[in-house]
C-alpha cells in the first residue's frame, strides 16, 4: 500500500489524481469526519492501492485531521509513504517531511509545484538531497501531471528495496533525549523503528501517545517517568517551552536542508502578481463588495443555468412514468404500479432533480478553491462568523446549505474543531435549501400580494440566516463551550486551476450526494408512499362522497379518492391526531398530514398539498392550488406555516447525515427535536400575536 | 592540583567549616574568643562547642587550651577566611541580584558556602565584576528584573506585564506583538505565548522565535490579520495575534 502524506495546499490531492486516474473511492475514517480517499493504479504489471492522507501541517494530536493521518502511518505498515510538499514554501512542507522520516516510515519526496518554484527562479540539488535524506526524491507538477510516471517507477523501486532514511539531525540534545527515553520502550509493545517518535511524543507530554504507552506495565512507565524528567531538564537549560524546543528542532533540520541543497533562491517578487491581485480583491473597503459579488455569481449559476437541465429532468421523468402508465394498465397488479409510479420514479426523480444545482454548486466551490480564493473568502468572513461563535471556514458549509442541507453538512468536514463542526451542522438546517424553493414558490404567492412576493422571498432566507447565527451563538455559550480552533489559515498565492481538477472534484463530491442522500431518499421515498397509500379509503365511502358532491367527470372522482385514501392513510391518521396540537399555530390536519410529507423531502409537501386539497396534481406552479390555499387560510396562517416549514423537522435525508457526520444519534435527535420545538415556538408567537393584533 | 589536594587532607564537615567561620568573625570584632562567644553565636550548648573545638585542634587549625582563649591557626585562617568569603558572595547574590529578604539570603547562603567548588566561586566573581565595571552592562536590567511580576505568576509573561518597573521607554518601544504591527512593517518573533492547541499550530505554521514577520495588511473591522513569514503568507485572529511578541 502506498500511502501520501503532505500539507494542505501542497497539492496532495491532484497528486492523488495524477497517480490513480479515475480509480478512486471517497470515504470515511471511522468514527471521525475525516474523508478518505482511496484509489489504485497498475504500474508495470503490479497493483498499488494509493490511501490520500488527509492534509496536515504536521503530526500532532490536536485535530482529527492530524490524529488520523498520524494513526494510519503508525498502525497501517504502508510499503511507500510520498510525502508531497509544496516547493515554493519549502522549508515549512519539509517539517511534515522531517516528522515522517522520524516515524520510520519508508519514505519517497515528491517536490510538488516544482514548475511554479523554477519559474520563481529556485533551484534544487536534488541529487545532494537524496543523499543527505536517504530517500528518493522526484519533482512533480501534479495538477499538470508532469512526474507522474517518475513517481511511479521510484515508488516502484522503492516498494520492493526500501530505502533507508536518514533519521533527521534534530540536535545533540534532544537526540540524547530521545534515546534515554528509547531504551526504555525497549520493553513495551512500542515497534523499533518508530521508538524515537514515540518518544518524542512522551517528551511533548502528548495525550494521545502517553496513556497508550502507560498501559504498556513497567517500561511504559518508566519511559513516561523519565520523559517528564528530561522535558524538565530541557526546559530549565534551555529556558524553552518544550514544543517550542522541539518545533524548532524540526524546523531547523528543513532549513538546513533547503541551505544544503539550494542552488539558486527564488526572487522576492515571485509572488508580486498574486500580491497584486490580492491588494485588489481582499481589499479593505474593496474587498467585500466583491466577495459578495462573486457569491452572487455562483448562486446565480447554480440556479439560473441549473433551472434548464432541472426542466429537462422533471419532463424526462414525466415521460418515463406517462410511459409506465401508459403501458400498464391499472388492472395489472395495482399495488405494485403504484408503487413503480409513487414511489421509486417519484424517489428516484426527487433525487436527481437537485443534481443540475448541486453539480453547479460544488463546480463553483472547486473553483473558489482552487484558484486560491477561497481561504481569502474565509478571511474577510472570519469576523462575521467568529462573532458568532462559528469560524471563517463555517461560511463555506452554509452557504452550500442553501443549494442542499446534506453537502453543506458534508462541507463541514473543512472545520478542523470538533465544536465548531457540530456548531455549523447543527444550525446548517436553517439555511433555506433548495428543496425548500417549490414550497416558497407555492405559498409565497398564495398569501401575499404580487408586490410583496420578492420583500417576503428575501425574508423567509434572511430569516433562516440570523436565526442560524443566533441558534449558533446560544449553542457555543451552552451545550458546545469550550476553546475554540485557531483561525491560523495558509494564504496561498492565486492558482490557475486545471478543469480536470475542478471536475474531478465536483464529481467526487456529486457522487457522494447521490449515493449517500440519494439513497437515504429514496427509501425513505417508498416508506412514506406506504404511510400515505396505506390503508386506502374504503370504495363505498368514496362512492358516497361522490354522490354528496354530485361529481360526474372521472377528474373529480380521482382528486375525491385522492383526498379521502390520504385522509385514511397512515400518515393522514396521524395528521388528523396530532392537529389539535398545531390549531393553535393555525394548520388543520391537511397542513400537518403535508408536513409528516415533507419529513422525505421538503418539496414533497407541494405534491402532498395537491392531494389533500382535491387537486391531483402535483405541479407546484397550479394557480388553481394557490387559490385554494388563499381561500382555505388566511395570510397569517400562511406566514406561521412558512416559518414552520422553514425552521422545523429538517427533512430525513439531513437527519441522517447529521447521525453519520457527527458519530452520534444525540446531535441528530437534538437537531431534530430542538428545531422542531423552537419552530412550534416561533410559529405560535407570530400565530397567536397576529390575532391578538388583529391580523388574519 | 597542589591546592586540591591539600584541600583534600583537611576535609571539613560543614559544621566545622562554620565553626571556623565564626571564630574568624568573632575574632575581628574582639581580639579573642572564648567558648560561651561561640556557643551564643551559633546558639548551641558550651559542650558541643568544646567537642568541635578538640576536633578543630587536633587537625591544627586552632590553638585551644581548656577554659583558655581560641586564635585560628595560619591553615585555620585561611581555611575560615575561604568560607567567609563564599558566604559574602552568595548572600549578596541572594540579597541583591535575586532580591530575597536579608534572612533568607543568609540562610540558603550558610547552606550552600560549603559545597561551592573554587571554580564555581571564580564564576560568581567574575559575574560581580563584570556587573561593577563593564560600561556596556545595562545599568536598569536589575531593577526591571526585580520588578517583573511574571517572577511572582501575576503575569503570564513580561511583554503584557503592565507593571511600572517594566516600561522603559527604549524598552517598550522596540517590543510589541504581531497584532500591533503596522502595515508594512517587519518584526522578529520573541516569544509566542497563547494555548497550547493554538500554539502548536503556530509552531507548526513555522511562527517560531527568531523568525522574521510582515504585517500585510487586516480584513474589514481589522480582523484577522494577514501576515507574510518567509516567503508565505498566513492569517491569524486577533486575539491569537496579540499572543506573540515580536521585536522591531
Amino acid at each position: 500500500m502506498i500511502v501520501i502524506a503532505g500539507q494542505p495546499n501542497a497539492g496532495k490531492t491532484s497528486l492523488f489524481n495524477a497517480l490513480t486516474g479515475s480509480n478512486r473511492n471517497v470515504g470515511n475514517y471511522p468514527g471521525v469526519t475525516v474523508e478518505r480517499r482511496e484509489g489504485k493504479y497498475r504500474f508495470e504489471g503490479k497493483r498499488y492501492d494509493v490511501v490520500d492522507l488527509p492534509g496536515t501541517y504536521s503530526l500532532s494530536s490536536f485535530s482529527p485531521e492530524e490524529r488520523v493521518a498520524q494513526k494510519e502511518l503508525l498502525d497501517h505498515t504502508a510499503d511507500v509513504v510520498v510525502v508531497v510538499v509544496d516547493s515554493t514554501a519549502l522549508t515549512r512542507s519539509l517539517v511534515l517531511l522531517a516528522q515522517v522520516i522520524h516515524l520510520g516510515a519508508n519514505t519517497v519526496l515528491a517536490l510538488n509545484m516544482s514548475d511554479e518554484a523554477h519559474a520563481a527562479g529556485q533551484f534544487l540539488d536534488l541529487d545532494l538531497m537524496e543523499e543527505l535524506l536517504g530517500c528518493p526524491v522526484v519533482e512533480t507538477e501534479a495538477h499538470k501531471r508532469v512526474g507522474a510516471q517518475k513517481l511511479k517507477s521510484v515508488i516502484a523501486r522503492a516498494a520492493e528495496q526500501p530505502g533507508e532514511p536518514r533519521p533527521p539531525v534534530l540536535g545533540e540534545r534532544l537526540s540524547k533525549a530521545l534515546m534515554s527515553i528509547e531504551s526504555m520502550l525497549a520493553n513495551t509493545s512500542v515497534k523499533h523503528e518508530q521508538r524515537s517518535w514515540v518518544a518524542c511524543k512522551l517528551l511533548l507530554s502528548d495525550r494521545e501517545f502517553t496513556p497508550l504507552v502507560e498501559s504498556q506495565g513497567e517500561g511504559g512507565f518508566e519511559a513516561v517517568a523519565q520523559a517528564a524528567v528530561l522535558r524538565k531538564q530541557i526546559e530549565e537549560q534551555t529556558g524553552e517551552d518544550i514544543s517550542v524546543f522541539v518545533a524548532e528542532r524540526y524546523h531547523g533540520f528543513a532549513h538546513g536542508l533547503v541551505t544544503e541543497t539550494i542552488q539558486q533562491r527564488p526572487r522576492d517578487d515571485a509572488r508580486v502578481l498574486s500580491d497584486a491581485v490580492d491588494r485588489v480583491l481582499v481589499h479593505r473597503v474593496l474587498g467585500l463588495p466583491f466577495f459578495l459579488a462573486v457569491m452572487y455569481a455562483i448562486f446565480w449559476v447554480t440556479f439560473t443555468v441549473g433551472e434548464y437541465p432541472m426542466g429537462w429532468i422533471e419532463n424526462g421523468f414525466a415521460f418515463l412514468a406517462d410511459l409506465v402508465s401508459a403501458n400498464w394498465p391499472d388492472s395489472t397488479a395495482p399495488e405494485l404500479r403504484s408503487l413503480v409510479l409513487d414511489g421509486v420514479i417519484a424517489g428516484v426523480g426527487g433525487v436527481v432533480v437537485f443534481l443540475p444545482n448541486i453539480v453547479l454548486l460544488f463546480f463553483g466551490l472547486a473553483l473558489l478553491e482552487d484558484t486560491g480564493y477561497m481561504a481569502r473568502a474565509a478571511f474577510l468572513m472570519d469576523r462575521l462568523m467568529h462573532r458568532f461563535g462559528l469560524h471563517g471556514k463555517s461560511f463555506l458549509p452554509m452557504l452550500t446549505g442553501f443549494g442542499c442541507t446534506v453537502p453543506g453538512i458534508m462541507a463541514t468536514r473543512t472545520l478542523e474543531n470538533e465544536r465548531d463542526r457540530l456548531v455549523t451542522m447543527l444550525v446548517l438546517p436553517l439555511m433555506s435549501c433548495g428543496a425548500r424553493l417549490p414550497i416558497w414558490m407555492l405559498l409565497v404567492p398564495a398569501f401575499f400580494a404580487p408586490s410583496m412576493r420578492a420583500p417576503m422571498l428575501g425574508a423567509i432566507y434572511l430569516f433562516g440566516v440570523i436565526l442560524a447565527l443566533s441558534l449558533a451563538l446560544l449553542l457555543r455559550k451552552t451545550v458546545l463551550s469550550g476553546e475554540e480552533a485557531p483561525f491560523v489559515m495558509e494564504l496561498p498565492p492565486y492558482r490557475v486551476p486545471t478543469l480536470r481538477a475542478m471536475l474531478i472534484k465536483m464529481m467526487e463530491r456529486s457522487w457522494l450526494y447521490v449515493r449517500k442522500a440519494g439513497t437515504v431518499i429514496l427509501g425513505i421515498s417508498i416508506l412514506m408512499w406506504f404511510v400515505t397509500s396505506y390503508p386506502k379509503a374504503d370504495a363505498r365511502d368514496i362512492d358516497q362522497q361522490i354522490a354528496a358532491d354530485q361529481v360526474t367527470h372521472q377528474e373529480g372522482r380521482d382528486s375525491i379518492a385522492a383526498t379521502l385514501n390520504l385522509k385514511e392513510s397512515f400518515a393522514g391518521r396521524l395528521g388528523v391526531a396530532i392537529e389539535p396540537v398545531f390549531k393553535p399555530l393555525g394548520f388543520d390536519w391537511k397542513l400537518v398530514t403535508g408536513m409528516i410529507g415533507s419529513f422525505a423531502a421538503k418539496e414533497v409537501f407541494v405534491a402532498q398539498m395537491g392531494i389533500v386539497h382535491s387537486l391531483g396534481e402535483s405541479g407546484g406552479r397550479s394557480e388553481s392550488l394557490r387559490e385554494d390555499l388563499a381561500r382555505n387560510y388566511s395570510s397569517l396562517a400562511g406566514a406561521s406555516l412558512i416559518l414552520f416549514l422553514l425552521i422545523a423537522t429538517p427533512c430525513m435525508a439531513t437527519v441522517a447525515v447529521t447521525r453519520r457526520e457527527s458519530g452520534k444519534w444525540k446531535w441528530a435527535a437534538l437537531q431534530f427535536f430542538g428545531l422542531t420545538v423552537l419552530a412550534y415556538i416561533i410559529s405560535l408567537v407570530v400565530y397567536q400575536g397576529g390575532l391578538l393584533l388583529g391580523f388574519g | 592540583m597542589a591546592k586540591k589536594n591539600r584541600d583534600q587532607e583537611i576535609k571539613l564537615s560543614a559544621s566545622l567549616e562554620d565553626y571556623l567561620e565564626t571564630i574568624l568573625q568573632l575574632t575581628r570584632a574582639k581580639p579573642v574568643a572564648r567558648i560561651k562567644d561561640i556557643a551564643r553565636a551559633r546558639d548551641v550548648k558550651a559542650g558541643s562547642v568544646s567537642a568541635a573545638m578538640k576536633r578543630l585542634e587536633s587537625l591544627g587549625l586552632i590553638r585551644y587550651e581548656r577554659n583558655e582563649y581560641i586564635e585560628l591557626t595560619v591553615e585555620g585562617a585561611r581555611r575560615a577566611q575561604k568560607v567567609l568569603s563564599r558566604h559574602l558572595v552568595l548572600t549578596s547574590f541572594f540579597e541583591e541580584i535575586l532580591d530575597m529578604p536579608a534572612d533568607e539570603a543568609e540562610e540558603e547562603a550558610c547552606a550552600m558556602e560549603h559545597h561551592l567548588s573554587d571554580a564555581a566561586m571564580d564564576k560568581f566573581v567574575r559575574f560581580f565584576e563584570f556587573l561593577r565595571t563593564c560600561p556596556g552592562a545595562p545599568s536598569n536590567f536589575l531593577e526591571l528584573f526585580h520588578g517583573c511580576r511574571r517572577l511572582d505568576g501575576e503575569a503570564e509573561c513580561g511583554f503584557h506585564c503592565s507593571d511600572p518597573a517594566c516600561i522603559d521607554d527604549e524598552w517598550q518601544k522596540n517590543r510589541t506583538t504581531i497584532n500591533a504591527l503596522e502595515h508594512g512593517q517587519e518584526g522578529t518573533i520573541m516569544h509566542v505565548g497563547t494555548a497550547p492547541a493554538i500554539r502548536q499550530r503556530l509552531l507548526d505554521m513555522g511562527i517560531l522565535p527568531g523568525v522574521k514577520v510582515n504585517m500585510e495588511r487586516r480584513a474589514p473591522g481589522g480582523d484577522p490579520v494577514w501576515i507574510r513569514i518567509e516567503g508565505y503568507q498566513l492569517s491569524l485572529r486577533r486575539e491569537e495575534a496579540e499572543g506573540v511578541a515580536v521585536e522591531v
